[in-house]
């Protein structure tokens, strides 16, 4: 019994050993992808010169021997006066790599990776297009069912209604019925409705209703650009930038924590990072070559030029001239997240679109059940207290509680 | 008819033919029909009486279905056309300015000069513009206070009037064109042994003039000819005479126990009034348990703003104004043990004169005279009366002289003579106008003929550049970098803060161009600071400061040693006849150099409270005499120059005066000026080596002219025995601070019962809840002198429209903030008749004046919160009644029910529209505007909101940095300008705020109209007079 015991326990643990030594390796070649990610995007690319030149075919330019060295510390082998490390330093304009702290499988895996990428890299950019032809269909293919649907029913009620006037004729017929009274459309609408009298109030007062509710919510949503997703000089695209690459919202709009305005990013942002990506993964260099314009940028010398353009972004978002809003009061004093009120930016708006309402009505609501942070900002130090006493809890003191629906509070 | 135009024929008018017209041949043979058409306007009858009697209106129906049709139109087309937005540009920079983040202001340290006024300021930028100016606390000559033409100074930088490139001959030319040709004939100029002159204003810019000598070491034969339209070349000669110093002291009023002054606006003009406005309000202030206050005598003939300020005031005719002072000099002479000089008898004046003198002496070394009359011998007798009253060293220093103002009237007039004679081959004009200010401005541009190179400086072509060969327009002060030394070791810098607007170049960097040095005039300043001024001294950190001040040097007492008995004899030989006139500055357009400027031009003046014009000054008493009456166009006539000016009846004028404003009927300087007002400038003239400000033997006669309209914005004169500004005088007060503040008792109605209660304790009205701050605001009226100065600083920071004249007569000014003035009156209603209370409405001929900055009140217990139907204005948690306007739908029910006046209703669109063409009508006056205020439209009603968009900005700024907001930290636009201040803003709830300690121990707050008990958030104190107990009571009868 035991000796079995022993042995089932042995080959579980051999099994395990086995399976764990496979998983670990798939993990480091996996890794391999989320490694360059992480440590050498910022320099390089698979097929393209960022600061340090292309990656791919690198190992048929080195030795893996020689790359494990250059890359745990480059300058070491440039002051050791290796050739190739010296040559390669100068070809690329003496920029230094900087050492990496990286285990020898975890360089091996990135490299593993780079050559898998190699020949994967064309091809990613097409289903990605491919995708958002996509995403468009549904709403096409909707409203074409709808219309298939409609002439449909209606087919099957001339078919229905054919079928019983000839049913009538015969039942007519057998019973010696006279003919009744032809009648055209109209006139048989006439005849009906003066039967119906009662049925067609109700309708009508039904119609009148719905057209005055309509006509109601129509006219309140004048002036309202909810939904408002106009085409930009550049396809920015939000959810690449802020979802999937993960930069933060402040890092372009820094006018947020300091000022009214949120602001629209300058070039020369771009360009801290578009210096060195020069092609994405939607629109390939397209877009990106317009920020370039812009600049009057060459990305090959990494040289501006004097004919520089300012990019002609269309509004999105904009309030009246009579109400005044502080980004920073609400993203910064009142720790608003952006999405509160501009959506689900990081998730689903490739362009930005204008998410919420900005009417007054929208401001107002949200002042009503938005408790104010107070709690570690010494401003409301004392009137934390007096609040706290008269109101009891800190979740019942809303902005409104505070005077923030007060009128001169935005307008003035 | 037939209206075909006809040429006559050779046989009816041979001679005629190219000048003669008919309409028809009817006119031409004049037909008995034709003459009766002619004097016809409308030749057919109009059927208006058909149109308009019952019947046919009858008649004549719109149809109801064509009026639906075209309603329902018309709501349709404006709903579809309100669907679209519009698309709307978003266009960041492209490569941001690291310092610049869009909707947060910029501030920069900068100085103000342009020859005439001076300041250090703080400019705020929006985006890269300047939009206001404040003043700067570091500095110790302006101590953070700026004046009314300072502030404006800003929109000045937007007038589109304003150069946008040099000018050669009139017409548009460039750089360097211009430069090479001036380089050229300059170099000719100087070779032939020419004479090369520059002309200018005062300039205490140490590093221009560095340039000027180093421009006149490389064209040898220049000389630097300084000029100020309103000279104050006699103080320095006489200050030479007396001292050995030709220089103009600092005046250290706050050291003054007693201050005498003569004819001298030093609180509005006065060489430094934003200075000398700080120091003396410092001497008026009594809060805190201060019971003392300097006492202020002034002595003129026409009511200047310091005259309104002061204690007592003498009438003086200017002829009189020598023996005045010989008298005065005598007067201290005598109780100092001195000799005496000979005076002419100063008849009535004796008495005033002698009690003078007798304060002064008991407050030797404490006092100050001060006399603004441009005349050598009558400086040199006030140089005398300040020493033989041993004020050098403590009330005057000369030791750290004052350098605002330098012209020399003997040097002009020798260029002048050389001008004439053909002997100056160059003339360089920079920041002065002479064709314009001087007593003849017509023989300036003459003899301007005669110069074969002239060029000027200025911005815009006016009078004088006109007529020169050249006009190389300088920077804006704002645009331009400078230095500035305004007093002697203090210095202060001028930086940038906007690119050029236009194609302008700095005057200096062309000096130095066309000397042959190509420095910018950046590096030049600054290697010239470096070894010359910095000592050490960081210069980035003087740049942030905007000033770098040594230690003022100890000043001395200093004796005078000038020949007082040859002073006396000069000024005894002067005399008057007939009727003596005044030329005087106003505190808004001044010496008219910023003429142009809409702001300046709609600021009330503050005694007389007429906007957009100059006018001649008449005692009421002179008035009834000769039966003149407010506006009747009049000829005067006075050193051979005749201008027909409108009557204006001045309380104050002395009897047998008038007076007349310079800087007023400009030719060339805008649109906003040209036109406005008489120029009174060729009144002045060239008296005994000076320039003089008075005539004598004034002519006035009436013309035909109908009667001109003056636009005031004030048109009664006193308080109709109200207690609007409470008065008290200092022994009172010392003795019962509650003094001219008693506690009021008002009837109180409960059921049947009456019983005398406070008006706050009879309330109708529930408090409002207070939320974390509770601002309030008190005005000191002890220390407001009337300035005006926060009038045009609400005007900057709250894009307050200029309405223009028209608008302005209509009582339709949009100021947020005004300056009551109030007369007293003779009439005594406890003495009157029931009928005679009209008479309560007339002045005095010589009455005492007050001044009372009114702006929205913020009540807590608001009327017109309580009638506005649509609840536009309503009342906030932290005390302040808000005004919305895009709630408001113009019934104007608030402004009826508001007892203070001060809403403003905006009767048209002021901005964008032709018919107001300041400076919202045009792309370049609207970058003024402070973009975190709502520009009103048409319709709506406007007021004072306590810079509610300042206040939020203070609180947004403590919440960001996790702090309570510190007293002083927020300041409305007029309590942050105010040159003495009078006006304290801050919250309630510090306790030991500024503003706590102005309302709760302070005897003399009360608020306006208490008896309403509108509870308002604003208060005043009590004016206290420095006058005898006697004088007291006749104060309290009258006013």
């Amino acid at each position: 019994m035991h000796k079995d015991y022993y042995k089932r326990c042995k080959s579980f643990l051999f099994s395990f050993l086995i399976l764990s030594s496979v998983f670990i390796s798939r993990v480091s070649a996996q890794d391999g992808e989320a490694l360059f990610k992480a440590n050498c995007t910022s320099c390089h690319a698979v097929k393209d010169k960022v600061v340090g030149p292309a990656l791919a075919g690198v190992d048929t330019r080195h030795s893996e021997e020689w790359l494990l060295k250059w890359v745990k510390n480059s300058q070491a082998l440039v002051k050791a006066g290796d050739a190739e490390a010296v040559k390669l330093f100068n070809d690329n304009n003496k920029v230094m790599m900087p050492s990496q702290s990286l285990k020898d499988p975890e360089i091996k895996a990135i490299f593993a990776y780079v050559k898998k990428a190699e020949q994967v890299v064309e091809t990613t950019a097409a289903p990605a297009s491919g995708e958002q032809g996509q995403t468009e269909e549904p709403g096409k293919n909707t409203f074409l069912y709808l219309l298939i649907a409609a002439v449909l029913l209606f087919l099957i009620t001339g078919v229905l209604r054919r079928v019983q006037h000839v049913l009538a004729k015969t039942v007519r017929q057998k019973e010696g019925l006279p003919e009744p009274p032809v009648r055209s459309r109209w006139q048989g609408f006439v005849y009906w409705s003066r039967h119906n009298k009662k049925l067609l109030a109700v309708i009508l007062i039904v119609l009148m209703l719905v057209g005055s509710v309509k006509a109601w919510y129509g006219m309140m949503s004048i002036g309202i650009s909810q939904g408002y997703t106009p085409d930009q000089p550049i396809a920015f695209n939000h959810k690449l930038h802020a979802g999937t690459n993960g930069i933060s919202c402040i890092y372009c709009h820094s006018g947020a924590e300091k000022g009214k305005t949120a602001g629209i990013p300058s070039a020369n942002v771009c360009m801290n990072c578009h210096k060195f990506i020069k092609k994405g993964p939607t629109t390939g260099t397209t877009e990106i070559a317009k920020i370039y314009k812009a600049l009057d940028y060459d990305p090959d010398k990494g040289t501006y030029g004097p004919n520089q353009k300012p990019i002609q972004w269309v509004r999105v978002h904009s309030l009246p001239d009579l109400a005044y809003f502080n980004h920073s009061q609400h993203f910064v004093v009142g720790k608003i997240a952006c999405e509160t009120c501009h959506g689900p930016i990081k998730d689903s708006m490739t362009v930005a679109s204008q998410y919420s309402p900005l009417t007054m009505g929208w401001c107002i609501n949200c002042h009503r059940t938005t408790p104010v942070k107070m709690a570690g900002n010494n401003y409301y130090n004392d009137y934390h207290k007096t609040l706290l006493e008269k109101y009891g809890n800190d979740s019942l003191i809303n902005v409104e509680q505070i005077g923030g629906t007060e009128c001169a509070r935005c307008h003035y | 008819m037939d209206r075909l135009q006809s040429v006559p024929t050779n046989k009816h008018y041979p001679h005629k033919m190219s000048t003669k017209y008919w309409k028809g041949v009817e006119e031409l043979r004049n037909d008995a029909e034709f003459v009766r058409l002619k004097n016809n306007e409308f030749p057919e009858h109009l059927p208006l009486d058909e149109v308009l009697n019952e019947k046919a209106v009858d008649i004549t129906v719109t149809p109801r279905r064509d009026f639906l049709k075209f309603l329902g139109f018309t709501v349709a087309a404006a709903s579809l056309a309100a669907c679209e937005a519009p698309v709307r540009k978003s266009i960041p920079y492209l490569v941001k300015p690291e310092e610049v983040t869009p909707g947060v202001a910029n501030w920069y340290a900068s100085s103000y000069h342009d020859g005439y006024d001076y300041c250090s300021v703080l400019v705020k930028t929006r985006e890269g513009r300047p939009i206001k100016i404040e003043g700067n606390p570091l500095s110790s000559v302006t101590k953070g206070g700026v004046n009314a033409r300072v502030q404006a100074s800003v929109l000045s930088l937007y007038d589109s009037v304003r150069l946008k490139g040099p000018m050669a001959d009139g017409a548009p030319a460039s750089w360097s064109t211009i430069d090479s040709a001036i380089k050229s004939k300059l170099e000719s100029i100087a070779a032939a042994k020419g004479n090369i002159r520059i002309l200018s204003s005062t300039v205490i810019s140490p590093s221009t003039k560095w340039i000027i000598s180093e421009f006149a070491s490389k064209f040898p034969n220049t000389k630097h000819v300084t000029y100020d339209a309103v000279s104050y070349s006699a103080m320095r000669q006489a200050n030479k005479e007396s001292f050995g110093v030709e220089e103009i002291p600092t005046y250290n009023f706050d050291k003054a126990n007693v201050i005498v002054a003569l004819d001298c606006d030093f609180l509005g003009n006065w060489i430094s009034p934003v200075e000398h406005a700080r120091l003396y309000a410092e001497t008026r202030k009594l809060n805190n348990g201060k019971k003392t206050m300097s006492r202020h005598i002034q002595f003129e003939s026409a009511l200047s703003l310091t005259g309104s300020n002061a204690d007592t005031r003498v009438g003086v005719k200017p002829s009189m104004q020598g023996a005045a002072i010989a008298n005065l000099y005598n007067a201290v002479a005598k109780l100092a043990g001195a000799s005496t000089v000979n005076a002419a008898a100063a008849g009535d004046l004796q008495k005033d004169i002698e009690a003078t003198a007798k304060e002064l002496w008991e407050n030797k070394g404490k006092s100050v005279v001060v006399c603004g009359i441009n005349n050598i011998a009558i400086q040199n007798l006030v140089c005398g009366i300040n020493s033989l009253l041993g004020n050098y060293g403590t009330t005057i220093d000369l030791d750290n002289p004052s350098m605002l103002r330098q012209g020399n009237d003997a040097e002009l007039a020798a260029l002048l003579d050389e001008m004439n004679k053909g002997e100056v081959g160059a003339l360089l004009i920079y920041n002065c106008n002479p064709a314009y200010t001087l007593p003849n401005g017509n023989q300036f541009t003459d003899a301007l003929k005669k110069v074969s190179l002239s060029v000027s400086f200025a911005d815009r072509a006016d009078e004088t550049s006109l007529s020169c060969k050249y006009i190389c327009p300088d920077h804006h002060n704002l645009e331009s970098w400078n230095d500035f030394e305004p007093r002697k070791g203090a210095y202060s810098l001028s930086q940038p803060t906007i690119a050029p607007l236009f194609e302008t170049r700095q005057m200096q960097e062309r000096l130095l161009t066309w000397a042959g040095n190509t420095t910018n005039y950046h590096d030049y300043i600054a290697q010239h600071w470096a070894s010359n001024i910095l000592k050490g001294a960081n210069w980035n950190k003087t740049l942030q400061d905007g000033v770098l001040e040594s230690t003022p040097v100890s000043s001395k007492n200093y004796k005078s040693s000038a020949n007082l008995t040859a002073a006396a004899d000069a000024v005894s030989k002067m005399s008057g006849s007939g009727i003596e006139m005044m030329v005087y500055e106003k505190v808004g357009i001044g010496n008219g150099q910023q003429a142009n400027n809409p702001w300046l031009q709609e600021l009330p003046d503050p005694v007389s409270k007429v906007t957009w014009d100059n006018y001649l000054a008449v005692s009421p008493k002179d008035a009834r005499e000769k039966s003149w009456t407010q506006g009747n166009v009049v000829m005067v006539k006075a050193n051979g120059v005749s201008v027909a000016v409108p009557i204006f009846i001045q309380p104050g004028q002395m009897p047998g005066t008038v007076s007349l404003a310079l800087g007023y009927g400009r030719t060339n300087a805008g649109k906003v000026a040209d036109g406005v007002g008489k120029n009174a400038y060729p009144f002045t003239s060239m008296n005994s080596g000076n320039i003089q400000y008075w005539a004598t033997g004034v002519e006035i006669s009436k013309t035909t002219e109908d009667d001109h309209k003056l636009a005031a914005t004030q048109l009664h004169h006193t308080m109709m025995g109200r207690a609007i500004v409470k008065q008290t005088v200092l022994e009172e007060y010392i003795k019962n601070p509650n003094a001219g503040n008693e506690e009021e008792l008002f009837n109180v109605h409960l059921g049947k019962e009456v019983t005398k209660k406070k008006a706050t304790e009879a309330n109708l009205w529930n408090d409002h809840e207070e939320g974390n701050h509770h601002w309030g605001m008190s005005i000191d009226l002890n220390s407001c002198i009337g300035c005006g100065a926060c009038v045009v600083a609400c005007t900057a920071e709250n894009n307050v429209p200029v309405v223009g004249k028209e608008e302005v007569m209509r009582s339709r000014e949009m100021h947020w903030i005004r300056i009551d003035r109030y007369f007293t009156s003779d009439f005594d209603p406890k003495e009157g008749e029931k009928g005679d209370i009209k008479k309560m409405e007339n002045p005095s001929d010589m009455p005492k004046v007050v001044f009372q900055p009114v702006m929205c009140q913020h009540c807590a217990h608001a009327p017109c919160e309580t009638v506005c139907p649509v609840v536009a204005t309503s009342h906030s948690s932290e005390g302040m009644n808000q005004m919305i306007y895009n709630r408001c739908v113009g019934t104007r029910y608030c402004a009826n029910n508001c007892p203070y006046k001060v809403r403003r209703f905006n009767w048209f669109r002021y901005a964008d529209n032709a018919k107001f063409d300041f400076n919202m009508n045009n792309d370049l006056g609207k970058m003024v505007l402070n973009p975190d205020v709502t520009v009103r439209s048409r319709g709506v009603m406007e007021k004072c909101s306590l810079c509610v968009q300042r206040l939020q900005e203070g609180k947004l700024n403590a919440k960001r940095e996790s702090r309570t907001v510190k007293d002083g930290e927020v300041k409305t636009a007029c309590a942050q300008s105010c040159p003495t201040n009078a006006i304290t803003f801050g919250d309630y709830k510090i306790k030991d705020s500024e503003l706590s300690k102005m309302w709760k121990p302070e005897e003399r707050s009360y608020h306006l109209l208490e008896e309403l008990d509108v509870q308002p958030n604003v208060f005043y104190q009590t004016k206290v007079r420095n006058v005898e107990e006697g004088m007291a009571k006749a104060e309290e009868k009258h006013s």
